[in-house]
């Protein structure tokens, strides 16, 4: 079998040899600069025609991954190095579960912040005194809720 | 303000890097990151010469997948590819320890060429099993599984309690997650030694070749009846596995199924066998002509076409077992659908691009000597150690790790420089084995238009695509999948 070499490189040629191998051994011979020739010695149970036949479909195939390969090769090497380059999984960070935002916290901590000053500078003034109980819980005041059971 | 229009196109844009394989009147597109779709052989022409209108009921389907060369989404299909491929950066993470080659058990098929009872020079010590230990715990990874093997591992027991010990402290200090695995052939096992094992969340695996049978003319032992112990213990393990206690998880027992000449016809008996024992995974594994089994392939060993009646045989009873409600997966194909449905790597170093030789697993034989692989190991102790990567006593993890044998396989294993993987449509699912392709045909890249393991996989790859195209079928099979 002849292949123009003008249609397909003879890199081609050999990598559709390659995949036509499981049928057939295959050699490959240039015939000048232009022309390979490609014979098949059918093995197993596969007829010359049919090892032919293979390899022309193969043949076919390798040139469209050939003109594939050649259009997509710099998309393809973009594609990997960023998965390649690109940051490594990391664990989800811990969720906070109260539900505020970072501002949300801020705002918060400024208020606790500012109660605990107001808190320090009443006691300074002599605001400890409670003279109405009101910093009292309902069972100091009052004294914890009795059950109504029978024993 | 009036949108500016988008820039008409010149010329048609032709189809982005593509996998393909034609199937009658069907062609299947996969890609590097791992999408696949089934088209009619028209729109894979019109997809491949940019002639797929953005009308085309399918064009939205393969847009979102990366079949479109002008919508791909580069962030997307670059994260896809680097979630399933997160392992190339983690190191070892699991590490076989042969406790011994002493078996009571004389297996058709042994690879691991076991030694008799009686001779101890083959067993590790305590010591260098601690020392294994602490070397698995060098590698970076996170998660350390350490698999004890053989021989039968539970003839060496001061070893492996050892190193359980051991591996446990390591643990709670390095802050890692450690697994343990013992595989025993259970004839050794006690109510001790089981509560030791449960004790410590050692997960457990057996070997079970079918019905009594079957089991015991593959798995000859002396010493009494294998098939009965085997049994007798899977059932145990499962009790305790229902009866959980809070102290310590126990695992759900787990069993390997290997299949010889003996094996073949008889997948219907084999998989009911699993189903009786209450096991939900059947692993039907091909024999591998690899060190001992190489050399007795002629009384054992089978075609790769003989194998695939058998798989694909079982696979068919297993879906319609399935279908009348039994809970069983066929793992060779559970494993494969987990990269193909969610593009995920199930642990199977096997098929890995690179494969797990070196960096992904480590074997360490008895004497401290490390290979790549368990496999690799099995050629070693046949003579030849073209796969021995140090010596847990003499060498570093980074001189193991960089060193010849573990280049080798990296490379002879990248499926990018393969000639037929590179162009093949499972390319993204798939993975060679360099000790496969050095013991069959003589070289570490093997030669895939005939070698029988690639034929296995492609087999296997392309039932399963099939089966997929069966809306009854990829209910189950995606079932297996599911988390």
């Amino acid at each position: 079998m002849r292949v123009s070499l003008a249609d397909c490189a003879l890199e081609t040629v050999r990598y559709a040899a390659h995949a036509a191998s499981r049928s057939a051994r295959v050699f490959i011979r240039l015939d000048g600069p232009g022309t390979a020739v490609v014979e098949l010695e059918p093995t197993g149970g596969c007829t010359a025609a049919g090892a032919a036949a293979a390899f022309r479909a193969e043949l076919a195939d390798e040139r469209l991954r050939a003109s594939l390969w050649e259009a997509n090769r710099e998309l393809r090497d973009f594609m990997l190095l960023k998965a390649l380059a690109g940051e490594p999984e990391k664990a989800p960070a811990r969720q906070d579960d109260s539900g505020l935002t970072p501002e949300q916290e801020k705002e918060l901590d400024a208020l606790i912040a500012q109660v605990e000053a107001e808190i320090k500078q009443e006691a300074a003034a002599g605001g400890a005194a409670d003279p109405l109980g009101i910093t009292k819980t309902w069972e100091d005041k009052y004294g914890a809720k009795k059950s109504r059971r029978k024993n | 303000m009036a949108q500016k229009k988008a820039a008409e196109r010149t010329s048609r844009p032709g189809a982005p890097h593509l996998l393909w394989r034609r199937d009658g009147d069907r062609c299947l597109v996969t890609n590097d990151s791992g999408h696949y779709a089934w088209l009619g052989l028209r729109d894979f022409e019109a997809l491949m010469s940019g002639g797929l209108s953005d009308k085309h009921p399918l064009y939205g389907d393969l847009a979102a997948k990366g079949f479109v060369r002008d919508r791909l989404d580069f962030e997307g299909l670059a994260a896809r590819w680097r979630s399933a491929n997160s392992h190339l950066a983690s190191g070892p993470g699991l590490h076989i320890l042969v406790l011994t080659l002493r078996c009571n058990h004389k297996c058709l098929y042994c690879q691991s060429a076991a030694a008799g009872v009686g001779a101890r020079d083959t067993d590790m010590s305590p010591a260098t099993a601690r020392k294994c230990v602490d070397f698995a715990f060098g590698s970076p990874n996170p998660n350390i599984t350490i698999e004890f093997q053989g021989g039968e591992p539970l003839l060496n027991w001061d070893a492996l309690t050892a190193a359980v010990l051991h591996a446990r402290a390591r643990a709670a200090r390095a802050g890692k997650d450690l697994q343990l695995a013992l595989v025993s052939n259970f004839s050794l096992m006690t109510v001790e030694k089981a509560r030791f094992l449960m004790e410590n969340e050692v997960s457990i695996c057996t070997s079970l070749d079918g019905p009594a049978d079957l089991h015991n003319r593959n798995r000859v032992y002396s010493g009494g009846d294998s098939h009965a112990a085997t049994v007798k213990w899977l059932r145990y393990f499962q009790e305790k596995y229902k009866r959980q206690v809070p102290e310590y998880r126990t695992f759900k027992p787990s069993a390997l199924l290997t299949v010889s000449r003996c094996s073949l016809g008889r997948h219907k008996e084999i998989v009911d066998e699993y189903v009786k024992l209450g096991l939900e995974d059947v692993f039907v594994r091909p024999l591998a002509p690899i060190g001992y089994a190489r050399k007795y392939w002629d009384r054992i060993g089978y075609t790769a076409a003989d194998f695939a009646k058998f798989y694909l045989d079982s696979l068919d009873y297993i879906l319609k077992l399935n279908r009348s409600g039994v809970v069983i997966r066929e793992k060779m194909s559970a494993t494969m659908l987990e990269k193909v449905l969610n593009f995920r790597d199930p642990g199977y170093l096997d098929a890995r691009c690179p494969c797990g030789a070196a960096i992904g697993q480590i074997a360490y034989n008895y004497n401290g000597d490390l290979y790549t692989c368990d496999e690799g190991r099995m050629v070693g102790w046949d003579g030849d150690d073209a796969f021995r990567i140090g010596n847990v006593r003499k060498d570093s993890y980074r001189k193991v790790l960089t060193g010849g044998a573990a280049r080798a396989c990296v490379l002879a294993s990248n499926l990018e420089s393969q000639p037929d993987c590179a162009r093949c449509v499972y390319r993204p699912y798939c993975g060679v084995c360099p000790v496969y392709n050095y013991e069959t045909q003589g070289s570490l890249w093997g030669d895939m238009a005939v070698n029988d393991r690639c034929a296995l996989f492609k087999g296997t790859f392309g039932a399963l695509f099939g089966l997929l195209k069966k809306p009854a079928n990829e209910a189950v099979l995606r079932k297996w999948v599911q988390k």
